[in-house]
This record gives structure tokens, sequence and C-alpha cells, in this order.
């Protein structure tokens, strides 16, 4: 049905978009937690800065990470120092692309799950003893549980179909860095309507499960907070 | 002084300011005062959710504030137990969860007080296992209180734990707390805007009044004091007791119960003979006479001596003896004619219809 040239994109696009989840859900959480949860200062600054990926073109966002990750880009510079490796035209170069551009997206959905834990919960934890990342370990994410996992599935949907960026960094290499989106593009661009076709189907059954499943998250409480309680 | 908690700061919000200055003794204390008074942020203070502008408290000798020494020691390390307004139990664990969280986190050489006896203290037994959020609002306090208890507190922090509590089971729960206080002899403070309250519970009151702090004094005394007692609003004063079922007596449509000696009649009520059952007069129902009246309707004739007479504010507080202290309040053409004096004997007149029960 599906040839391993596609095979291999689907399967890359799974990889690229869940490396990206993992990457760039701690970083995530921790800017979503400084916002909401600290009173530190430049909070609209730092707010702005994380949302840039979501207003500016991808391919903004690709061309910075580019930059960044080139040879004589501060990070590409030391990752080959230290490594030797470089991470540009390479399939983890997608996932941080896809990482990157879903970040707003996950540190969002990320505030509206940790401003749903009522403060004075975690500072009655407090209270009885609990240190703050005991707190925040025992309480705050427990209560915060379906929120993160809903932003992580909303970051990895987004990373599924991640384009723009994605192609300035990782290229657009059959078999080696060609994600759904692009062999969609390039399906697209040979004339191959059928090929493109059987690609996008498989987007759109990939975007609806990821968002079937958030929307289960985020509405269906009961049903996911009987499982916390002991029977 | 053998004092337990010693507050001297200050906090500062836009337009209001906290200023407390005392020394608080062993026991219970109660912090009174109208809203917006100051009480709950003196809580978090001392709590440390919240820190002062300046000043210094504490707790048993140990400094858990200090602006000139550079002190503030996170809330976890405070020893100090709060049991919020809203209770706020974790809606994510079962009680028994929620009354283990502290107990935790508490090393084994400073536990004094076992889960197993809060959960007897406070009759938690059947609530163990249950989700908090189907608890009703009398059983998430008690889990809040032995949720607190569990970490063996030095000091319980008490934000109102009435308040939004149903009249009925006020009294439940203020047994609870004497309970509490005289098993696990565990301080306490306590916030209250009901003096009746605080005179039933608390053994020294801390008025406050937006922030400044008025009195510091023995609840009762409170009342007839002149900068303190308007505060207190006199209108809804009540006597509370404790008093226990001794029989019901169903063709007069009463229960007679007894308050140490002296046994009262209430009207009927629902409950076993010889369980405790806390009761609320108010102390305008309380009618004196100077004289035993010999046919009369009210059901309750009790011989007691008088304390004191507070004829400070625009009605005359008799402050009498029996058993308990009593508080009747009685207008200043009353106290004329009875001619009632400190020392003498006095005759407290209730109906029965006038005895609520707070259970």
């Amino acid at each position: 049905m599906l040839s391993s040239a596609e095979l291999h994109a689907l399967r890359l696009s799974l990889q690229a978009a869940s490396l990206g989840v993992l990457l760039g859900f701690p970083v995530a959480f921790a800017i979503a937690w400084a916002l909401v949860k600290t009173e530190m200062r430049g909070k609209l600054a730092l707010e702005i800065l994380v949302s840039f990926p979501l207003a500016l073109p991808p391919v903004i966002t690709g061309y910075a990470l580019l930059l960044l990750l080139s040879r004589e880009g501060v990070v590409g510079r030391f990752l080959n120092w230290a490594f030797g490796i470089d991470l540009l035209f390479t399939w983890i170069a997608a996932a941080l692309a896809a990482g990157l551009v879903s970040l707003p997206l996950m540190v969002r959905a990320m505030e509206v799950a940790l401003a749903g834990v009522d403060p004075r919960l975690e500072k009655a934890a407090r209270s009885l003893g609990a240190g703050p990342i005991r707190s925040l370990l025992t309480v705050t994410l427990p209560l915060a549980y379906r929120g993160m996992a809903a932003a992580a599935l909303l970051g990895f949907a987004r990373g599924l179909g991640e384009f723009g960026a994605t192609i300035v960094v990782a290229g657009n290499v059959p078999g080696l860095t060609q994600t759904l989106p692009l062999a969609i593009f390039t399906d697209l661009q040979a004339g191959d309507d059928s090929a493109a076709l059987r690609l996008v189907a498989i987007s759109v059954i990939l975007a609806a499960i990821s968002l079937t499943i958030h929307h289960v998250l985020i509405h269906r409480r009961g049903s996911l907070r009987r499982q916390w309680t002991p029977s | 002084m053998d004092s337990v908690i010693s507050l001297n700061l200050r906090k500062s919000f836009p337009g209001f300011q906290l200023s407390v200055n005392a020394d608080l003794p062993a026991g219970i204390a109660a912090v009174f005062g109208p809203s917006g008074s100051g009480k709950t942020t003196l809580l978090n203070c001392i709590a440390g959710l919240d820190r002062p502008d300046e000043g210094e408290i504490r707790l048993q000798g140990q400094t858990l504030y200090s602006n000139s020494a550079g002190i503030n020691l996170a809330p976890e390390r405070r020893r100090v137990g709060y049991v919020f307004q809203d209770n706020l139990l974790f809606p994510h664990l079962s009680v028994q969860k929620n009354i283990h969280y502290g107990y935790k986190l508490t090393s084994e050489s400073r536990r004094r007080v076992a889960p197993g006896q809060l959960v007897d203290l406070l009759e938690l037994g059947p609530l163990m296992q249950r989700r908090t959020s189907g608890l009703s609002g009398g059983e998430q306090q008690r889990v809040a209180l032995a949720r607190a208890l569990a970490a063996s507190p030095d000091l319980l922090l008490l934000d109102e734990p009435l308040a939004s509590l149903h009249l009925s089971i006020r009294g439940r729960i203020l047994r609870y707390l004497k309970a509490i206080h005289r098993e696990l002899s565990i301080p306490m403070l306590y916030v209250s805007h009901s003096i009746s309250e605080v005179i039933a519970l608390a053994d020294s009151a801390l008025v406050l009044d937006r922030g400044r702090q008025v009195a510091l004094d023995e609840p009762r005394t409170l009342l007839g004091r002149s900068d303190a007692g308007p505060l207190t609003s006199r209108d809804s004063v009540e006597n509370i007791f404790d008093v226990s079922v001794i029989e019901h007596l169903p063709e007069s449509g009463i229960t007679l119960a007894a308050l140490g000696e002296t046994t009262l009649a209430l009207p009927q009520v629902d409950v076993p003979t010889g369980q405790p059952v806390s009761i609320s007069i108010r102390a305008s129902d309380v009618i004196l006479a100077s004289e035993k009246p010999n046919s009369i309707s009210a059901r309750n004739i009790l011989e007691a001596r008088i304390d004191r007479v507070d004829a400070a504010g625009r009605s005359i507080l008799i402050h009498a003896h029996l058993e308990q202290p009593w508080i009747s309040e009685i207008t200043p053409d009353a106290l004329a004619n009875l001619n009632l004096r400190e020392g003498e004997r006095v005759y407290l007149i209730i109906k029965s219809s006038s005895i609520s029960l707070l259970d």
C-alpha cells in the first residue's frame, strides 16, 4: 500500500515529533512554571520571546535554528567541538525544529493547566512540611496532569505538521530527513497527486487521533480523575 | 513570661496596614475582629505564607521571622499547622492520604500525634477511603483538622473554621476543638468574628480593627471594654454550652440535659441519652429575676450568682455564674429596677424554646 520511502517518511515524522516534544516538554514546563508560579521579573519579555515561533513564519524559526546549529553558530560549534557531530540536515534537526515550533503551544497549554491549580493548595502542602519541589511533584503536577498531557499532545500534533522550519534545518532528503509534509510537498512538485493524497490521508488520521486524545484529556475530567483515587 | 507566640510585626498593603505587638499565652488564643481587620494576613505571616515588612515572630523560643536578623523560615520548616477557611483538602487524594500527607513528612522523632488517634478523636473512621469532594462541609473541616494535626505542629492556626459551616454543626466542631486541645495540648490560634465562639473556646483574645491592635484580653472582659466592646457586636452574644442528654419527655415535648449538676429543659432533640450536645442561648433571651418566680411558663429557673455588671454600652451585660459563666443582656431600666449587684443571688429564666441546638 505504502512505498518504503513513504513508510520511512511516516516513521520519521513520528520520531521527529516525539523527540521534539520530549526535548521541548521540560523547557516548556520550566517556562510555564516561571510564568505562572513565580514572581520573577521580565515575564512579558519571556512570554513574547517564547511565542515568537507562533507568530513568525516557521521558515524564520528554521533560519534562526540553522544559524545556531551551523558550524559558525554557538550551538553548532560547541557540538562539533565537544562531540564531533553536526546536527544540521539530520532527523534530529527536524526534531529540534518540531520542538521549537511547538514550544509556544505547549507553554500556553501548560500555563492554563498550572493556573488551574489553586495556589493555596500548594501553600497548604508547604504548611504540612513539603518543600517547593515536593509540593510541585505531589500536588501541582498530579492536579495539572491532564493539562500537561494535553500540552504534550498539542505539541506532538503541531510537530507532525511542521514544514517550514524543518526544510531549512533538515533539508528534504528522502529516507533521511523527509517527513510527511515534505514528502507531500515533493509529490505535489512532481505532479504525483495520488501519492500526495495517500500521505494526506495518513496525516489526517494522525492529526485526528492526537486531537481526539487531546480533547478527551481536556474535557473528560471524571473519567481520568477516577484512576487517581484509591478504590 | 511563658508566652507561646510572640508577635511583633507590621505588614502593609495599599490602603491597609497591619500592626501587631502581642505575646499570646499557651492554650487557645483567639484573633477577633470584623472582616478586613487583618486576621488572615496575621495568620499567613505566622505560617510563612506572607512575609511581614518588618518585625519579629517567635514560636516557643524559636525565631520564625526576624527582620533585623534576616530570618524568614520557609513555611515547611515552621511546624505551624494551618486549617484554612475553605479547608483546601487535596482533591486528588483520598481522606486517608490527605491525613497522612503531613504525617509522612514529619520525622519520627518529631511525631507526637498518631493518625489513628486523630481518626478516633474526630470520628473519621468511616470516611478514610472516601474522596474529599463528596464530603460535607463539616466532614471536610474535620479532615482538614486531622491533616494539620497529623504533622504534629507546635502551633495550630485556624482561620474561621466555623464560618463556612451550617449553624447546626458549629457546636460539634467546637467540641472537637476542645477535645483536641485537651488531649493533644497543642496551642491554637483561632480566627473568628463571632464573640460567642471566642468566649466558648478561647482563653485570650487579640482584637484587631482595620489592622490595628485594639486589645489583648480575656474574651469575656472584652465585652465590657469601651474600646473593644463595640467591635464585638453585642446584639449577637450567645451563651454556648456543652450539655449531655439525660432524658426525653415526649409528652411534654422537652429533653432534659445536664450542664454539670444543673438540669436544663431543652426543646425535644433527637439525640440519644448520655450523648453530648452543644446548645446556644442568646444573652438577650436570658431573663433575670431577683426573686424566685412562683408560677411562670418558662421551664428553666436557675439560681446563679452575679460575677460582674458591665454597663459600658447601651445595654447592660450581667455576667453570672452557674456551673459556667453566663451572660444576660438587659436594659438600663431593668438594672435600676432589679437592683442587681456583684456577688448577689439572681435567677436566670430561660424558655426552653429559646435554647437552640448547635449539633
